[in-house]
Formats: structure tokens, C-alpha cells, sequence
């Protein structure tokens, strides 16, 4: 009994202390963050991409990456602003704000990218992006316990209906599942393999080959997303809209 | 006292036209003079003086004078009678050194008055050095390119018109500037030992392609002395003009050419002693080029205000209002004058921001602008209109005019203070006020939709709870973690399916155990109820027959007695097909049994009771439920 209680003891200061080490921590963010925006109000523009810029060295947000964006469209660093509204919505997808600034931004970037998928991709794409990896996970597994319970309800029930009822339950919630998962996959995928960059870059040839003296392939400018297949030395196959070509790393941002 | 005032008018009058007569004093001497070589000074008086003062000619020698003349003319021109009357003192001066001197004035007595002349200013050019010596002359130095004639033929020796004599010099103020600062191109004649008669007007002159043009009011050609290249020349300016580079790099001025006429001794074949000293002459037209001039343009530097549209100079803006308390309907008006020197005919015309409600007009634009030698000046005056649609108070904000200022190298910003307009609702604009309607009037309240006057990102987050850090990810896809999360639900239903179909499994068991022991427990129950029949146990009885029928009910339908009732009874009997015979019997049966539990009762109801029971269930049993 004694020995339970000095265990309890010892967690429980680890806690507080855990909570106090994050406290400060927010605390200190807090007051640069109020700097960063003060500056970001009286136009220092350049100030405040400073100041976000070592909040996100601490941790990420997708409010300050969200700022930081916004700090760099009002310095006409359009592929900057991009790539931070993009993180924003990495973090948070469903970020208003954020979607809204990600599109007038995109707005007045020189390319003009029409994806030619299939509609249904072009869906599926925005489904899933339009929640967390976390929250796909998680709702997968409990739609998975949804399945479970309904094909137990199944296979023991004995009233017809409730057997009838669980056995589409069941079959539904399993379909589900597994379309959640397959979304936390493909999120996992992307935000790992980071195979989405944007074209910092003013003007970029993209090239034939890896290679310097490649064919001029196509042009694209700053701003633009794109999507890496492969890399290979500081060249990257890269793909946007229905082109292909290489063009160097150093030219984009991965997101 | 009307005629008095009348006839003091008509003597002022003539009084004034006498003083317009007035003494006119005046020195007269050619404005530039040659060293060594003798020229006259005069001093005319237009009435009878004397007592002539001459100041002293301190620079210069009197080889003689004063002469005086006097000369008078009278003429009557339709009856009128002017006359003229001059009197004029005659010096002879000579120079003694080069430079520029002054004459001061002279005074003179006329009617006992003393009357001043004006002073004169002389330049004193030097001699000719070695007139016609041929080799120097004709070498551009510096940016002063001298002329040259386009034609050297053979006429040039007999018109003595050489390269030398005549040529007309491209002169550029500066010839390094900045783009948009002014500079002034002149073409000027100079000749000596020629008779230039007139100019043609078989002038070919430049494009000026990448300037902009402001030519010079040109007047009578008036020729003057300058000494040039060691020689004195009579010099005419043929052109003058202000340009305004439009771009930076190194901007040519083409040639231009210009024709004179000469006037020019014939000497004839016969050489008769009358053709020497009468001489003949005849008119010769000479093309004459004056030489390009490359002007290097650099561009105006980095660091543009956000408000500068082109201006180049030195200028000064001066805004005003009309009013700032108006009434609905009324114009305001806003004037700004730009005035100083510069670039004036490209300056842009700054927009002033209008606020929703205020219906804008185009600007009115009065420009005042004169060409001088040093570049075009004058005031711009913008005159903006707008009437006020709506009341309330308005800001309208500052106007900023950014202009590069040439004298101090910067950039220069001048600035409008803001006005705030207070408008009111005027008395016949009842707007959205006539709410009630009793005087009939419709008024319709004009909707308008919400005007998009721009568009712009959204503002950052300011809230600082917002700024949630990224939480870890407690569940990380594809890791043991993960699969286990799906594995554990798993595992837990397996086990759950294992033991409940185990028990369910168990509980058939038991029914069936049950169902089939139906029928003993039954006929047990009846002949328990038999032997209190016999003993006349009234309620043993009835408790046994109530516990035979419900025991043999729960046993074959394998559901708990407690959980039994007359509807789940029939409901079950009915679903395992029994017929609504037997289920009435049932049903009587135990409604009998529970009844006569509890009421006094005969033997026989008791006999018949138990012969139904007994063969209900036979027959329940032969049924097969």
C-alpha cells in the first residue's frame, strides 16, 4: 500500500512538471507571437516573417504557418505565402481562412494548372485531404468496432430484423473502414515521402533529362504546385498538370 | 456738383495724356563690341535739354564726342497733329580690355528737371586672331561641335563661304542627364566675312526620337556679336528646344540642316573698272548642317515612391477645398495646383480615392504652363468634383504626389492633408425616413447589394488560444500501434463470439433437456393435483394445475416463468402453429385455474378443470409443439 502511493506520488510530480514545462513554453510563444503580429499590423512585414519563423522552429502551428503566409503575400513572396498556406491546411484542413488566402493566392500566380483527372479522383483527393491523418486512423478503428459489434449482433442475434439490420451494418461499417484507412495511408504516404513541393523559383525550365543540357520541356513559374515522382541527385521528376520533366531541387519548396 | 465733378474728370484727363508725352532719356551702344575697334554711344532725348552729364567711361577710351544732333518731324494725319522731336548726344568709345562693363546712365536737364538715362552693359569680345587662317577653325572640341558647311564644291571658294565663315553650331545645355530632365538644344548661325541675306525655309530639322519636344517661341532673328574659336562672329539663333528624354541609354540627335541665302559679289569676266567699284551681286543658297549631339540618359534611380507616376523637377502642391460641411446633393470640390518646373506635360493626374457615397466626376485639368531656357514651368490645377449621395461623416484620403527632384537627387513626396466632409441629409431628401407612408408618397428605399471595392487576403490569426501546436500523433499509421488497435478489437470479438455462442450453446442444452422433460414435470404436477383432488386440497390443487400448465408452457417454448404471460403465450403458441382451438383452452385453463384460487368452487368445476388440463396437454403434446 505504501509503495502504490510513492508510485502515484512520483507520477503525479512528473505531471506537473510536464504541464509546467508546457506552460512556460506557451507562455514564451504567446508573447512572441503578439510581437510577430504587432509587427505584422504596423507593415514590418519582414520583421514578422522573422518572428513566425522562429515560432515554427519551436513547434509547428497552423496558425503561425497561416500567419507567416499571410506576412509573406504582403511582401509579394507569392511561393512563399503558398507553401505556408499549404502547411497551414496540413495541420489544419478544414482552416477557412486559410483555404480562402491558399486560393487568392493561387489566383494571381502566373500557371494556370487544370488538372485533367477523373472527377472521381479529383473527389477522392479532396475527401481525403479534407481531414487529418489522425482522424482518418481514428475513425477507421472505430468504424472497425462498429463492423465487430454488427457481425456479432449478426451471428448471435435471433430476432430476424435485428440480424437482417446488423448484417448491413456490419458490411457498411466495414466498407467504411476500410476507405478511412486507405485515407490514412495515402496522407501517411504524402506527408512522409513530402512528394508535393512548390515552385519557388521565378522561372523554371523544366528539362528532358537530369541533366543541364536536357531539352527545354515546358515552362512553369513560381507559386506552382507540384508533384515529385522521383529524385535523383538534386534533380527531381516532377509532374504538374499532364506534363513531365526535371527540373533541380533548389528550384521548389517541398511542403 | 455732378457737372463740377465732370469737368475736374475731363482735367485730369488731359493732364494724365500730358504726362504719357513724358521725357524719354535713353543711352543706346550695340551690345557687344569688338576690342580696338571704334563704336558709337548715344543718348537720345525726345525734348529740347541741356546740360548733358555723361558718366564716366571708365573701360573704355572717347575717341570723340559728344556731337549733338537734333531732328524734328511734324505730321498731320487726319487732321491730327503728331509731332516728334529728338535729340541725341553721339559718343565715340573705343575698348580697351576684354569683358563685360557698364555704362552708367547720364543725366540731362530738361525744363529744369533732371531726367536719368539707363545704363548700358557692353561686351567687349577680342580681336580676330589671324582672320582666315584655314587650319584651326573647323575642329569640334568638347561638346561645342562646331559646324561645317554640307557643301565644299567649287561655288564655296567663289562665295567665300568656307567652313570657316559660315556653319551653324548644335549647342546642348547638358548632355548628361537624367531621364525626364529638361535641357536645352539650340541651333545657332554664325558667320563672318558673309552676307547672310535670310534663311530659307528649306529647314530640315530632327526627329528628336526618344525626347519629348517643347520648342521655344521663336521671335524676329536678331543677330549679335560672339567671339568663337578666336574669331568674332555674327551669331543667330535659328531654333531653340526643350527636350525630355523618355528613356535612359545614349539618345542621338540626327544632324539638321538649314539653307541660307548669301549675298554675294559677282566678279565678272570683263573686270571693268565700273563692275570693281560698283560691284553686282547675286543671291546663292548655301545648305548648311549643323552636326548630331549623343546625349547620355541615365535612368532615374531605385527606391520609386508608391506615388510616383513620372514627375521630374522641382514642384510644390497646393490643395484646397470647397467645403466640408455639405448637404446631400451638394459638390465638393477638391483643386490641388502642381506648379513649379519640370517634366509639367507628363505629370500624371493623381486620383483621389472616393468615398462610397460620394458620386465622383472626371477631373477638370487647367494646365498654365510657359517654355523658358531652363525647362517648362508653370502651374497644373486639378480641379476634382463630387456630389454627396448619402449623409454622414467622410474621410477623404490624403492625395500623395511623388516626384524625383533633379536639383537634390532624391525622391520627393508631397502629400495632401486628409479632409473630413460632415455631410447632412438635405431638407428634400427624405431617404428611408417617410417610414409610416401617411402622406402617400411611395418611396422606395433603394436596396443595394454589398460592393466588393477589393479584394485582399484574409488578416492573420491574432488570437492567441489559437495557436494550437501540432499534437503528436498518438496513433502512427502502419506502426504496431496501429495494426494492434485494429488486432485488439479483434481478438475481443473472437473471444466474445467463442464464449457467447459457447453459452447460448449451453442454454439450447438445457431446453432441450427441458422441452423433453415437459411432459413428466406436467404429468408429475397433474398427479400431485390428483392426490389433493382426492384430499380435497382446494388450493394445493389449483396451485399444482396453474404450475403444470405454466411449467409445461416455459419448458416447451424454452422461456423463463417469469418471464410468461398470457400475451407472449398466445403470440409463441401462434408463431409454432398451435391451433386458436387449443390456445383458447389454454388460455381457459389458466384464467380458470387463476381464478378459482382465489373464489369458492365446486368438486366438479375441480374435476372438469383437471380432465382439461390433462388433455390439453396430451394433445399439446401430440401436436408437437
Amino acid at each position: 500500500m505504501m509503495i502504490k502511493f510513492r508510485v502515484e506520488s512520483l507520477e503525479f510530480r512528473g505531471f506537473c512538471l510536464a504541464a509546467v514545462m508546457l506552460f512556460s513554453t506557451l507562455c514564451f510563444a504567446q508573447a512572441d507571437f503578439d510581437a510577430a503580429n504587432t509587427a505584422y499590423a504596423e507593415g514590418r512585414y519582414d520583421e514578422a516573417v522573422l518572428g513566425y519563423e522562429a515560432l515554427l522552429a519551436q513547434a509547428p502551428s497552423a496558425t503561425v504557418y497561416y500567419n507567416l503566409g499571410n506576412a509573406y503575400y504582403k511582401q509579394g513572396e507569392l511561393a512563399q505565402a503558398i507553401l505556408n498556406y499549404e502547411r497551414a491546411l496540413r495541420l489544419e484542413p478544414n482552416n477557412k481562412d486559410a483555404q480562402y488566402n491558399l486560393e487568392f493566392a493561387k489566383s494571381r500566380i502566373t500557371d494556370n494548372i487544370v488538372e485533367q483527372d477523373f472527377f472521381l479522383s479529383s473527389w477522392a483527393r479532396a475527401i481525403r485531404n479534407s481531414l487529418r491523418e489522425q482522424t482518418w486512423i481514428i475513425l477507421s478503428i472505430s468504424l472497425f468496432v462498429l463492423a465487430l459489434a454488427g457481425l456479432l449482433l449478426f451471428l448471435l442475434g435471433r430476432a430476424p430484423w435485428l440480424r437482417k439490420t446488423a448484417f448491413h451494418t456490419a458490411w457498411i461499417t466495414l466498407l467504411f473502414c476500410i476507405i478511412a484507412g486507405l485515407n490514412a495511408g495515402s496522407l501517411h504516404r504524402r506527408d512522409t515521402l513530402r512528394n508535393e513541393a512548390i515552385i519557388t523559383q521565378g522561372v523554371v525550365n523544366a528539362k528532358s533529362s537530369p541533366d543541364r543540357s536536357g531539352t527545354d520541356l515546358f515552362t512553369i513559374h513560381e507559386g506552382t504546385k507540384v508533384e515529385i515522382r522521383e529524385t535523383l541527385g538534386e534533380w527531381c521528376n516532377i509532374r504538374v498538370g499532364n506534363n513531365e520533366g526535371w527540373i533541380r531541387l533548389q528550384n521548389m519548396e517541398r511542403i | 456738383m455732378r457737372y463740377k465733378f465732370l469737368v475736374l474728370l475731363t482735367f485730369l484727363g488731359m493732364a494724365l495724356t500730358g504726362f504719357a508725352d513724358d521725357v524719354v532719356f535713353k543711352a543706346q551702344a550695340p551690345k557687344q563690341v569688338i576690342l580696338g575697334r571704334p563704336f558709337q554711344v548715344t543718348f537720345t532725348v525726345n525734348q529740347r535739354s541741356r546740360d548733358l552729364r555723361a558718366p564716366e567711361f571708365t573701360d573704355f577710351d572717347v575717341l570723340s564726342g559728344p556731337y549733338t544732333s537734333t531732328s524734328s518731324s511734324t505730321s498731320f494725319v487726319n487732321g491730327k497733329r503728331t509731332s516728334v522731336f529728338e535729340q541725341t548726344y553721339t559718343y565715340m568709345l573705343m575698348a580697351q580690355k576684354v569683358g563685360t562693363f557698364t555704362i552708367a546712365p547720364a543725366t540731362v536737364r530738361v525744363n529744369g528737371e533732371e531726367v536719368q538715362s539707363n545704363g548700358v552693359r557692353i561686351q567687349v569680345l577680342p580681336e580676330d586672331e589671324q582672320p582666315n587662317s584655314g587650319s584651326k577653325g573647323n575642329q569640334g572640341n568638347g561638346r561645342q561641335n562646331s559646324g561645317s558647311t554640307g557643301s565644299t564644291n567649287s561655288s564655296s571658294a567663289q562665295d567665300g563661304a568656307s567652313s570657316e565663315n559660315l556653319f551653324v553650331r548644335t549647342i546642348a545645355t547638358k548632355t548628361h542627364v537624367h531621364e525626364q530632365e529638361a535641357l536645352l538644344v539650340t541651333y545657332k548661325l554664325y558667320f563672318a566675312s558673309v552676307d547672310v541675306a535670310q534663311l530659307t525655309n528649306n529647314t530640315k530639322l530632327p526627329e528628336f526620337t526618344g525626347f519629348l519636344k517643347q520648342e521655344l517661341e521663336q521671335g524676329e532673328i536678331q543677330t549679335e556679336m560672339e567671339h568663337y574659336n578666336g574669331r568674332n562672329y555674327q551669331t543667330a539663333v535659328l531654333y531653340r528646344t526643350i527636350l525630355y528624354p523618355q528613356h535612359s541609354g545614349e539618345i542621338k540627335i540626327e544632324p539638321a540642316k538649314f539653307e541660307a541665302v548669301l549675298r554675294v559679289q559677282t566678279r565678272s569676266q570683263s573686270r571693268s573698272i565700273f563692275d570693281d567699284f560698283f560691284g553686282t551681286y547675286t543671291n546663292v543658297t548655301k545648305m548648311i548642317t549643323a552636326p548630331g549631339v549623343t546625349v547620355k540618359v541615365d535612368a532615374l534611380p531605385s527606391g520609386k515612391p508608391a506615388g510616383f507616376s513620372g514627375g521630374v523637377g522641382k514642384f510644390t502642391l497646393t490643395p484646397s477645398i470647397s467645403q466640408t460641411d455639405i448637404q446631400t446633393n451638394d459638390a465638393v470640390t477638391i483643386k490641388l495646383d502642381i506648379s513649379g518646373s519640370g517634366n509639367m506635360k507628363l505629370l500624371k493626374t493623381p486620383a483621389i480615392d472616393w468615398p462610397e457615397g460620394f458620386e465622383p466626376y472626371d477631373p477638370k485639368v487647367t494646365n498654365n504652363f510657359s517654355t523658358t531656357t531652363s525647362g517648362v514651368s508653370g502651374t497644373k490645377s486639378i480641379e476634382y468634383l463630387a456630389i454627396a449621395r448619402n449623409a454622414g461623416d467622410y474621410t477623404i484620403p490624403a492625395v500623395t504626389f511623388s516626384y524625383y527632384d533633379i536639383e537634390e537627387q532624391s525622391y520627393k513626396t508631397l502629400t495632401t492633408p486628409e479632409y473630413t466632409i460632415h455631410v447632412k441629409r438635405s431638407a428634400g431628401d427624405k431617404g428611408d425616413t417617410n417610414g409610416d407612408g401617411t402622406n402617400g408618397v411611395v418611396v422606395y428605399n433603394q436596396k443595394e447589394d454589398i460592393k466588393l471595392l477589393g479584394t485582399d487576403i484574409r488578416y492573420i490569426e491574432t488570437k492567441g488560444e489559437r495557436i494550437k501546436v501540432k499534437s503528436p500523433d498518438f496513433i502512427e499509421y502502419g506502426s504496431w500501434t496501429f495494426w494492434l488497435c485494429y488486432l485488439i478489437p479483434l481478438v475481443i470479438a473472437i473471444l466474445l463470439l467463442i464464449i457467447l455462442r459457447k453459452q447460448i450453446k449451453e442454454n439450447a442444452d438445457i431446453n432441450r433437456v427441458r422441452y423433453k422433460r415437459a411432459n413428466k414435470v406436467a404429468q408429475k404436477r397433474l398427479k400431485a393435483a390428483a392426490a389433493a383432488l382426492k384430499a380435497n386440497d382446494k388450493n394445493r390443487f389449483y396451485e399444482e394445475i396453474e404450475r403444470a400448465a405454466w411449467t409445461y408452457l416455459s419448458d416447451r417454448l424454452s422461456i423463463p416463468t417469469a418471464d410468461l404471460n398470457k400475451e407472449n403465450i398466445t403470440t409463441l403458441l401462434r408463431q409454432k402453429g398451435v391451433s386458436e382451438e387449443r390456445i383458447k383452452e389454454m388460455m381457459d385453463v389458466l384464467s380458470t385455474a387463476e381464478f378459482a384460487r382465489y373464489a369458492p368452487a365446486t368438486d366438479h368445476a375441480m374435476d372438469d378443470l383437471y380432465t382439461a388440463t390433462t388433455n390439453l396437454i396430451n394433445n399439446l403434446e401430440k401436436e408437437k409443439i
